[in-house]
């Protein structure tokens, strides 16, 4: 599976022999249909999917995410961390220049880093380590606090997207979060491949051509190939399916599982399954006793491994995905960094759980209260099939169906037994998703209350670790103590489906969730 | 004098209304399930950022001085800044507001183009089997969710047949009347049914009244019994349920604005409950309840034009 992957990534970003250059097409535009609008297309302050996965379009990062996950040059040509990992030098590209014309510096760089270091913004907490970034002409210097591996994906991360500074200063606004807004109605000056031409909330928006970005195509020529990249906002599935169907869009983002089928038999269309680092998982609260004071049969590490053996993944997979997920072998993605796992967690086998459960003490059958989202069918589908699965061990499912909020908020004051939940990475580095979901003092491991010593000691070294190979090794074993100590219901990982018209080539969905109109073209 | 009087009283009696649905709004959205800062939050906020939102909003302040504020806020024309948009809700809601006014007012121009001379056609021709026809068509439109009216018509006008878009939103006037004839169509059908049965049967009974065989009887021509006889009387009842329904129609623009993709203030509603975001949902809550006070004001003006006896009330 891991060895597929680079070949998989390779293909996904178009740079497998099958594309040669010499089919590339320049100039054209290109619609694509989304499920929900932008509101602030800005590094620091966007919080939303539809407004993180925008950013690398209009800001460019000093460094990037090449395709098989490997962090490239970006705006700086070259990266290199000292040797006690407490500082890190860049060197940014000659002749780099914004949208507008004007140079891009040392000076803007600060400038975005210093932003994006603002405690108040949702982002401020990846760049904690550093302490000071400072700028001589194109060579810049970040001080670190500690040592800290993260940094260079960081800084290939859209929260640090480079800002013109004497552009962004003249915005309106009382402070950095409203002169951000402003920035972003007025057709705001951009370093990455598109800048904004216009915008009507909530309906459309156009991104046009960047003439001074500074990637190279296959031509030669400077990227990107497509004069313009035009949004309409369509927030129902069926109606977005429609107007690709009716040839009014070339991409319809978001197709549900259950129309990959009937759309990849449409000879006028590519049904596109891009790996993501989306993984489908259940929490389950390993405290031991209940909020009610109850005592919690959770706690019994042979319980939830019992429960895990129970489930048949490949038939929720089959039902819920409509077979274009696949499960889970780790606790992160296998399109994640370190990723370590060599083969599916818990293989169904009934037997098996019902022998740990007779291990854990288990006979008088078990009481269990599954959460769900209300109005999910893919929640209420999972609740069924689980129901089944689990009633020959003696467990007795109940559901309990309650709004993203509410869960939101049983998941913080663990008053839940296993409730479902969904993840994707934001940060091409493991560390965002283990930290998530295993690091008690972060946020109780993503609610279990699962508190696991070497876990958390492990996560902490790794957190500073500068040896490449050592971090590795800290990974795969906190992989695997999580894979056996079994604080979720592992379920499955599934893909961004995307259907796009077959006029279009190179538009890519990466693993991150992020839109990459960079190297797409449509073919005449 | 006695018109404008009733005019006054009547503009005097939407001030309590307004201060009911102030009230009313601001417990509701506080009665919703769920913490919003942790709605807003993201999954990923640490409990600290939470309590961070929490009191940047105000939230942690008590009950009866959040009131206050709101009262205090709203009177002045500031209904707070959108979470979930990251602007001033005033600014949000102008923005959108035209949208839905207009899709509103075609529908409904729709369901009287529709549902007025079917109405004629089927009252002056009473159980004959045009009335059946016509009357068994619309029942289908009444019985139908408007929803599955729009996907029905999506798919075979738009996408089969490609003679309108698939949703969307126009970029003029003419654009427009392009653009948003679907979702139009698919409320106005609804509407139409509903005007239809109503308008045929004030016409029936009205068609069969003393005064209209009187009218006959002093050979007035047929055009002037139907305008000045006919029509005036039978309306009083339809205009009633018409300024009803547009009451009505403000809520169903949270379903055809999603299905059509209508950047409208229905839409944002929509999205505004699913973020928990409260400044937002306050605020369209309160526009709405302009909107539908202000459509039963002119129902009650058209009324008390068309019937004398209602000014005296």
């Amino acid at each position: 599976m891991k060895r597929l992957l680079p070949f998989l990534l390779g293909a996904a970003l178009g740079l497998s022999a099958a594309t040669s250059a010499l089919a590339i097409e320049r100039g054209g535009s290109m619609s694509f249909a989304r499920y929900d609008d932008s509101s602030i297309i800005d590094p620091v302050w966007a919080d939303r999917n539809p407004d993180l996965w925008m950013i690398t379009s209009l800001y460019e990062t000093l460094l990037r995410n090449g395709a098989d996950g490997v962090i490239e040059p970006g705006l700086a040509e070259s990266y290199e961390v000292s040797a006690d990992g407490k500082s890190i030098a860049l060197k940014l590209r000659d002749g780099l220049k914004f949208s507008d014309g004007s140079p891009i510096t040392g000076d803007d760089v600060v400038f975005s880093l210093d932003r994006a270091r603002n405690p108040d913004g949702p982002w401020a907490g990846l760049l904690g380590s550093v302490e000071k970034v400072t700028a001589e002409g194109g060579k810049l210097t970040l001080s670190l606090k500690q040592p800290d591996p993260t940094i260079p994906s960081i800084l290939a991360t859209f929260n640090t997207g480079i800002i013109s500074k004497a552009a962004f200063e003249k915005a309106a606004g009382a402070n950095d979060q409203e002169k951000a807004k402003a920035y972003f109605d007025n057709n705001p000056v951009t370093s990455g491949p598109f800048t904004m031409k216009s915008r009507v909330a909530g309906s459309s928006m156009s991104f046009a051509r960047n003439p001074n970005y500074w990637r190279a195509g296959e031509d030669g020529k400077p990227l990107p190939y497509l004069d313009e990249v035009d949004f309409v906002v369509i927030p129902d599935d069926a109606t977005r399916i429609l107007k690709l169907q009716a040839g009014e869009v070339d991409v319809a983002e978001f197709i549900p599982f259950a129309r990959v089928g009937e759309l990849r038999g449409d000879a006028n269309l590519k049904m596109e399954l891009f790996p993501s680092t989306r993984i489908i998982y259940a929490p389950i609260n390993t405290r031991d006793t209940r909020k009610d004071g109850s005592k919690n049969p959770l706690a019994d590490i042979k319980v939830r491994q019992a429960l895990n053996y129970a489930t048949d993944k490949t038939m929720l997979i089959k039902l819920v995905t409509f077979d274009t997920g696949k499960p889970m072998t780790s606790l992160m993605s296998a399109a994640t960094q370190l990723h370590y796992g060599p083969e599916p967690l818990y293989p169904y086998n009934p037997e098996k759980a019902k022998q740990l459960l007779a291990e854990a003490g288990i006979d008088g059958g078990l009481d269990i209260t599954f959460t769900t989202l209300a109005g999910s069918a893919d929640d209420a589908t999972l609740f069924t099939a689980l129901q089944q699965m689990w009633a020959p061990l003696g467990v007795n499912l109940k559901v309990e169906q309650v709004d993203n909020p509410t869960r939101g908020a049983k998941n913080r004051s663990g008053e839940f037994d296993i409730h479902t939940y969904g993840w994707a990475n934001d940060v091409n580095d493991p560390a965002q998703v283990t930290g998530w979901l295993g690091y008690y003092k972060q946020r109780q491991a993503v609610g279990t209350g699962w508190n696991n010593d070497e876990f958390n000691t492990l996560f902490e070294a790794s957190n500073s670790e500068v040896d490449p190979a050592k971090r590795k090794d800290e990974y795969k074993r906190m992989q695997e103590i999580y894979a056996e100590n079994a604080p979720l219901l592992f379920l499955y990982e599934t893909p961004f489906a995307v259907a796009v018209s077959k006029s279009i080539e190179d538009y890519v969905q990466t693993p991150l969730g992020a839109n990459d109109f960079s190297a797409a073209w449509r073919a005449k | 004098m006695a018109s404008i009087s009733y005019l006054v009283a009547r503009l005097l009696q939407i001030i309590p209304t307004f201060l009911l649905v102030m009230v009313f709004i601001f417990l509701l959205v506080r009665m919703l399930p769920g913490d919003p800062a942790i709605a807003m939050a993201e999954a990923k906020a640490t409990d600290a950022q939470v309590e961070q939102i929490r009191h940047n909003l105000g939230l942690d302040q008590p009950l009866p001085v959040q009131f206050v504020i709101f009262v205090k806020n709203t009177l002045t024309g500031d209904l707070g800044r959108s979470i979930m948009l990251k602007a001033p809700v005033t600014e949000v809601i102008l923005d959108r507001l035209p949208t839905t006014i207009f899709l509103a007012l075609y529908s409904v121009v729709l369901a009287i183009v529709l549902a007025g001379p079917l109405a004629f056609l089927a009252a002056s021709r009473v159980n004959t089997t045009t009335d059946v026809v016509i009357r068994s068509v619309f029942q289908i439109g009444l019985s139908m969710p408007v929803f599955y009216i729009g996907l029905v018509l999506l798919t075979v006008l738009a996408a089969q047949l490609r003679w309108f878009p698939v949703g969307g939103y126009g970029k003029n006037f003419l654009d427009n009347l392009h653009h948003l004839i679907l979702p139009a169509l698919s409320v106005a059908l609804y509407t139409s049914a509903i005007i239809l049965r109503n308008l045929r049967a004030s016409l029936i009974e009205v068609l069969d009244a003393d005064y209209v065989q009187f009218a006959r009887a002093k050979g007035l021509s047929t055009r002037i019994i139907m305008t000045r006889h006919v029509l005036r009387n039978a309306l009083v009842s339809t205009v009633t349920l018409l300024g009803l329904s547009i009451g009505n129609l403000m809520s169903g623009t949270l379903v055809t604005e999603t299905v059509f993709a209508i950047p409208g203030v229905g839409r944002l509603m929509l999205e505004a409950i699913f973020a928990r975001d409260y400044p937002l949902i306050q605020g369209l809550t309160l526009t709405f309840a302009v909107l539908v006070s202000v459509v039963f004001l002119l129902t009650d003006i058209v009324q008390s034009m068309l019937d004398p006896r209602l000014r005296k009330a």
